[in-house]
């Protein structure tokens, strides 16, 4: 067997010299639970080697990871996918610009956290330190997005974890060749090269297995489509951090300043239309929803922004002009639009936002736009989210851009971490107990 | 292992129609999703890369196992094209 039943990242690897075991599920198991054991503790100097070492090797290895990519493309294209969908898979310079920038950034922030520890005072005999430690055996589980790959390579393994990577088979050649580059750069840093497994094996078969081995992986972290998702949260037996969808909302209050409103709006959806932190609904008051579109569409103009506005039938059109306006429809409440459209619903005032949020949101990312110091007040209170921007765009609720770390997603799961997984959530803690000689009598 | 039961249409057509809902983060009801709904169009928006997601929820549902490569080179339009692979797949695998 391959362990024994373990809670947090405390079982035994098999003996050394043992046989490796024959079934693949195992065997992979096996190796990412003998190289936790094996790995140093958070601290140690082979974690920031790591970060140099990987950065450097992504950069040798780049032309070879370039050929690979290629290879994923034109399956991809050869298979029909949709451009949208290749142009995800496709790796460029700018991304191995961001892989460096990110491996320089984890490196600074595992000095912040190994740094020092917290001590404190265990009654009037001893002291206490907090420390961190590893969660263990983590497993991540994501689409075809090779960026996905060198996160999970890198952030949870600095902290001392050993992840296995479980990303679409539609980039496997990508995977396999990003995989090669960490293990030479975990060797080179005198780390287990096991620490990083790229699941190769596309069968859902193997999946299910590993979903069900809370004794071999301590934490599952899916990120993807909502039915992978929705998968993994019901269906497994592993410790979830999950990262949800968001389908996200504006509050416009009736103080609110309209111009920086329809400003916020904007940058809380074009950029980034499909992602997790866009807005999708924006809830206007009454009173001032008319203005606040006539705004909104003004902005999208003058910025170029090919901004589609679904309109609640009960607000009157704006006059002709700029912008593209469709009808908004029951099903577009709650919903998700991965496209540059914003639904606009009047409401009648903060209540009628707040209940409309708790019916139709996914508790990621929600916002309130007034100069009420009031209204923010309340709906920072009455909202339950991951996280809750006021005056501000939606897309700020990032690990680096708040100020919080490098991320490897945004939970919005309710215990251990809610919001940006930043590397301090990639720990778990333990207490050092300094008795000098006390008995518990 | 094998499918162990047969299944009808209406049967593998709600789970599917669920699980694209699902998967185009929607909240409605899947009786108004018609076979001859566009999988990307105004209402769903499903794309490929959900499909292991989408297969292991309609395995789950349906207690059937369909061939890994269930997806793979096939093209699909309507939410019954969907409907008919995975009733195909079942059928293979029994």
């Amino acid at each position: 067997m391959v362990t024994t039943p373990s809670t947090v990242g405390l079982s035994v690897a098999p003996p050394a010299g043992a046989d490796p075991p024959e079934d693949p599920v195992e065997r992979i198991l096996s190796e990412a639970r003998a190289a936790r054991v094996a790995a140093p503790p958070i601290g140690d100097a082979a974690y920031p080697r790591y970060c140099h070492e990987l950065r450097d090797r992504l950069r040798a290895a780049w032309p070879t990871l370039l050929a690979a990519n290629r290879r994923d493309i034109a399956s991809a294209e050869a298979r029909g996918l949709p451009d949208t969908l290749v142009t995800r898979l496709r790796l460029t310079d700018r991304h191995l610009d961001a892989f460096a920038a990110l491996a320089e950034r984890a490196e600074r922030e595992l000095a912040d956290l190994t740094g020092h520890s917290t001590t404190l005072p265990a009654a009037d005999w001893g002291t206490l330190r907090r420390i961190p430690k590893p969660l263990g055996v983590v497993m991540m589980v994501y689409e075809a997005r090779p960026t996905v790959t060198v996160d999970g390579a890198l952030l949870p393994v600095i902290v001392g974890n050993a992840v296995l990577l479980r990303g679409g088979t539609e980039m496997v050649e990508t995977d396999a060749a990003l995989a090669e580059v960490a293990r030479a750069a975990l060797r080179a840093a005198g780390l287990p090269a096991g620490l990083v497994t790229v699941l190769r094996d596309p069968r859902r078969t193997l999946l299910r297995a590993m979903l069900k081995r809370p004794d071999a992986i301590d934490v599952l972290i899916p990120r993807g489509s909502p039915s992978l998702i929705d998968y993994c949260r019901t269906s497994g037996a592993l410790p979830l951090i999950a990262s949800g969808g968001g389908v996200n909302h504006l509050y416009v209050h009736a103080s609110a300043d309209l111009a920086l409103a329809a400003t916020v709006t904007l940058d809380s959806k074009i950029p980034e239309p499909a992602g997790c932190t866009s807005v999708e609904l924006v809830l206007a008051d009454r009173s001032v929803v008319e203005a606040y579109t006539a705004e909104l569409l003004r902005q999208a103009e003058a910025a170029g922004s090919a901004l589609t506005v679904r309109l609640d039938p009960s607000v009157p059109r704006p006059p002709a002009g700029p912008g593209r306006i469709e009808r908004l429809e029951p099903h577009d409440l709650g919903r998700e639009f991965l496209d540059p459209v914003i639904g606009v619903l009047a409401v009648s005032g903060l209540d009628e936002a707040v209940d409309h949020i708790r019916r139709h949101g996914s508790a990621h990312t929600e916002g309130v736009l007034a100069t009420d110091p009031e209204v923010t007040e309340r709906f920072s209170r009455l909202v339950d989210a991951a996280a809750i921007v006021v005056n501000g765009s939606l897309r700020l609720h990032d690990g680096p851009k708040l100020g919080l770390g490098a991320e490897i997603s945004i939970a919005t799961g309710r215990l251990h971490v809610r919001g940006p997984v930043t590397l301090g959530a990639l720990v778990t803690s333990g207490w050092v107990v300094e008795a000098d000689g006390e008995l518990r009598g | 292992m094998s499918v162990t039961h047969s299944l009808d249409r209406a049967t593998v057509a709600d789970a599917v129609k669920r699980v694209v809902i699902a998967e185009s983060r929607l909240s409605i009801d899947p009786t108004v999703i018609s076979e001859s709904e566009p999988l990307v169009g105004e209402l769903l928006r499903v794309n490929s890369l959900g499909f292991v997601g989408m297969l292991v929820r309609i395995e789950d549902t349906l207690d059937v196992t369909l061939p890994d490569d269930l997806f793979v080179g096939r093209a699909f339009t309507v939410v019954g094209d969907l409907i008919d692979v995975v009733i195909a797949g079942a059928e293979a695998n029994r």
